[in-house]
């Protein structure tokens, strides 16, 4: 799967939330669901646990609160939906690297700046996870409690997400300029190292999908 | 043959009052090592950021610049922290040094070379198949710089490259350092590792608030009194201990200039 | 009297990866030890011990009385107060002073004696001027500082740091050294994770050297520094003041430049 050109890896993601809320709730949800749980499956072993395990964890808040909101049914439908969302995402994440797409992008001579953005802001994402990680553990030696009820976890939140972010936000300057110091220049046309192999099948059943998706809009429409 | 110019440059960062930096003029000549010293805040990463043309910039800096900044060949930095250098889109460290060089749209064959060539240099080809996320601060400015170097730059900036390395991958930096304006490269190094100075360095420039306190020859600047005053960088630590002994004379700035002054 | 510290035949292992092997020491009130060694020897994973954010597989690690696996990081920040790599990211509140007013708010201690003791740490780390300034109006060095001074505001009785002298200038060295010392003579005991050998010669007196997770070498910091091929082994190097000691074969063998400026006085005045 991971062979597969990055665009059919990132048009497969987009069309499952696209057929989950274009399609009629909650059969629609429910369809798209099922298609994104035999993707994560296929991934195989340990990483279909991790994926699902995390595309779990992630919504299942979601689903409390749609249950507050908007009772059992409202829940079902945009349950689904979002759940579709959340799992094609962590699918995709954990089946295309960065970089891959990067390279895609840039040897299809999509415009670098696009690509660059995309790159400095995926790349920060692990990063912001492994400093999250140091930043807990300074905050917990410092005195801050994170284990307890909901309100102990609260007030730790902005212990937390507060230097989190905005350190965030620092590196995003910092690393915005690094990029310059090494040659970024948006008039220049870089040279593709590696660029992903694409086959006729997979544009043709890349263009498949995105008009499916429109046709089922349509219908649903009309 | 000089690689940099400044002449008479002022910079102010975009909605700041104060300028960052005050009339500095320097030349620095191929081949040449000019180290940058001064307290936190002096402007010597400004100073560097406006030499390699990215201040103000491509976008990111801004700012208002007067005076003029000329380089004779392209100028490459490299900035203290390492982990916000990584480009993320290497999954080797291979890679990784070859981005810079695609950046520049180099042909595929140069490319190779010029990586191939920077990983000897900087003692990495050990890790060229390893993914950058997995090694090491000290391992990763390594690279980080391999992959500076990969751009064939004339002149190179670099701003505290020590400050995060262990002393070995510090010597290790001063080394190459040496090395490189041997072969002729401008080298223009912001640094609070003052102890490295003597045997590695030509020349000092003394910054202090975005000004030009000091410029000379790194033992005139180096034997300065004024280095002591309370804000300042201070000197090197034998400079430091013979000055504290309250000792008469030339002051000695390393162990073999102590060894031979009291013997 | 009971230690600051207590290491008893500890040993961890990250999976099936082992840290640190039987390590056993003891840091008496006032103590300042430096613990030296490559990357990935286990001073980190030593650190995380002591601060209770991993507990001994096997041995048993003792703050003062305080078993830490009877105890959360947050209970020991009571007694331990700690700095790690990357600490300029750690600050999130809106003023320096409430930053480091932080420790001692959630540690429980008295809004009175709070405030006194970050007015204290402010002090010590001549962070007064800057105290009302959003932490990242600072630059990287500074916001060091106010950490440390997070980390001193607890008034613990001992201090475990990570480096707490990289990035820093001359002068905030030299404040970290004078502000340690002084906490060390009121009796808090120190262990710092450090390759600034310099620094530690100033500051420290004890020497813990770990190798591949082991603790080889338990000695006076004074003759670690001398030791040259000792510590070309662990990646280090004498620090200039050592070298011109061994240099100048200085009777003693001082390390600190108090000491070798007086034999040096004595030694050009013969």
């Amino acid at each position: 799967m991971r062979g597969l050109h990055p665009f059919t890896l990132l048009t497969v993601a987009a069309a499952l939330p696209a057929l989950a809320w274009i399609g009629p709730a909650p059969w629609g949800g429910a369809a798209a669901l099922s298609a994104a749980g035999v993707l994560v499956l296929s991934l195989g072993g340990r990483q279909s646990f991790r994926v699902a395990r995390a595309a779990v964890f992630t919504a299942t808040p979601l689903w409390f609160f749609l249950y507050l909101l908007q009772g059992s049914g409202g829940m079902l439908a945009t349950g689904l939906r979002l759940t579709t969302m959340i799992a094609g995402g962590v699918w995709l994440v954990a089946v295309l690297p960065p970089p891959r797409l990067i390279e895609a992008m840039i040897a299809r001579e999509w415009p670098v700046s696009v690509a660059f953005l995309l790159a400095a802001t995926l790349s920060a994402i692990p990063a912001l996870r492994a400093r999250a990680g140091h930043l807990v553990d300074a905050q917990r030696s410092r005195g801050l409690r994170t284990r307890g009820g909901p309100l102990i976890r609260l007030a730790a939140l902005r212990a937390l997400a507060l230097p989190l972010v905005l350190s965030a936000l620092h590196e995003v300057d910092e690393r915005a300029m690094a990029l310059e110091t090494r040659g970024f220049d948006p008039q220049v046309r870089r040279t593709p190292l590696a660029p992903p192999p694409d086959s006729l099948a997979q544009r043709i059943s890349r263009w498949g999908l995105v008009l499916s998706c429109v046709a089922l809009l349509v219908w649903r429409i009309a | 043959m000089s690689a940099v110019v400044l002449d008479r440059v002022t910079f102010r960062y975009p909605a700041s009052a104060t300028a960052a930096l005050v009339d500095i003029s320097l030349v620095v000549n191929s081949g040449e090592i000019v180290a940058l010293i001064g307290a936190t805040g002096s402007g010597a990463s400004t100073l560097l950021l406006v030499t390699a043309g990215l201040a103000p910039g491509g976008g990111v800096v801004g700012g208002e610049l007067t005076g003029e900044v000329r380089r004779d060949g392209r100028a490459a930095l490299l900035l203290p922290t390492p982990w916000t250098q990584v480009s993320g889109m290497a999954f080797t460290v291979w890679d990784e040094v070859a981005f810079g060089p695609a950046n520049l749209g180099w042909p595929r064959e140069r490319i190779s070379e010029s990586v191939d060539r920077s990983l000897t240099r900087v003692d990495v080809v050990h890790l060229r198949d390893r993914d950058p996320g997995t090694l090491s601060g000290g391992e990763l400015q390594r690279v980080i710089l391999a992959g500076v170097l990969a751009m064939e730059p004339a002149i190179l900036l670099l701003d505290e490259p020590t400050a995060e390395l262990d002393p070995a991958g510090a010597a290790l930096v001063w080394r190459l350092i040496r090395e490189l304006a041997q072969e002729g490269m401008a080298v223009v190094v912001a640094t609070s590792d003052i102890d490295a100075l003597p045997e590695s360095v030509d020349r000092v420039v003394w910054l202090e608030r975005g000004r030009v306190r000091t410029s000379g020859t790194t033992r005139q600047v180096l034997a300065g009194e004024d280095l002591w005053e309370p804000d300042a960088p201070g000197s090197t630590s034998i400079a430091g201990v013979w000055r504290r002994a309250g000792l008469p004379g030339p002051v000695p700035l390393t162990v073999p200039d102590l060894v031979s002054r009291a013997r | 009297m009971t230690p600051a510290l207590w290491i008893d035949d500890v040993s961890f292992a990250y999976g099936d990866r082992p840290a640190l092997e039987g390590v056993r020491f003891e840091l008496a009130p006032g103590e300042r030890a430096a613990l030296l060694g490559h990357n990935g020897a286990g001073k980190s994973t030593l650190l995380r011990l002591v601060t209770g954010l991993v507990k001994p597989a096997s041995g048993t690690v003792w703050v003062g009385d305080w078993d830490t696996r009877a105890k959360s990081p947050a209970e020991l920040a009571r007694r331990v107060g700690s700095l790690f790599q990357h600490a300029d990211q750690q600050l999130f509140a809106r003023t320096v002073r409430d930053d480091v007013a932080f420790g001692p708010r959630v540690t429980g201690v008295r809004a009175g004696d709070a405030a006194g003791r970050v007015e204290r740490a402010l002090a010590a780390l001549d962070l007064e001027a800057v105290a009302g300034q959003h932490p990242y109006d600072l630059p990287p060095p500074l916001r060091k500082l106010a950490a440390l001074a997070g980390a001193l505001a607890l008034e613990p009785a001992l201090l475990v740091l990570d480096e707490p002298t990289a990035g820093l200038d001359r002068r905030a060295r030299r404040l970290v050294t004078d502000a340690l010392s002084a906490r060390a003579e009121h009796g808090v005991a120190l262990l710092v994770i450090t390759h600034d050998l310099a620094f530690a010669a100033e500051t420290l007196d004890r020497g813990l050297v770990l190798e591949r997770g082991h603790l080889v070498l338990d000695a006076g910091l004074a003759s670690v520094l001398v030791d040259a091929p000792r510590l070309g082994r662990l990646g280090l190097a004498p620090p200039p003041l050592a070298r011109a000691s061994t240099a100048l074969g200085l009777p003693g063998l001082p390390v600190r430049e108090r000491d070798v400026a007086a034999a040096l006085v004595t030694r050009c005045s013969a």
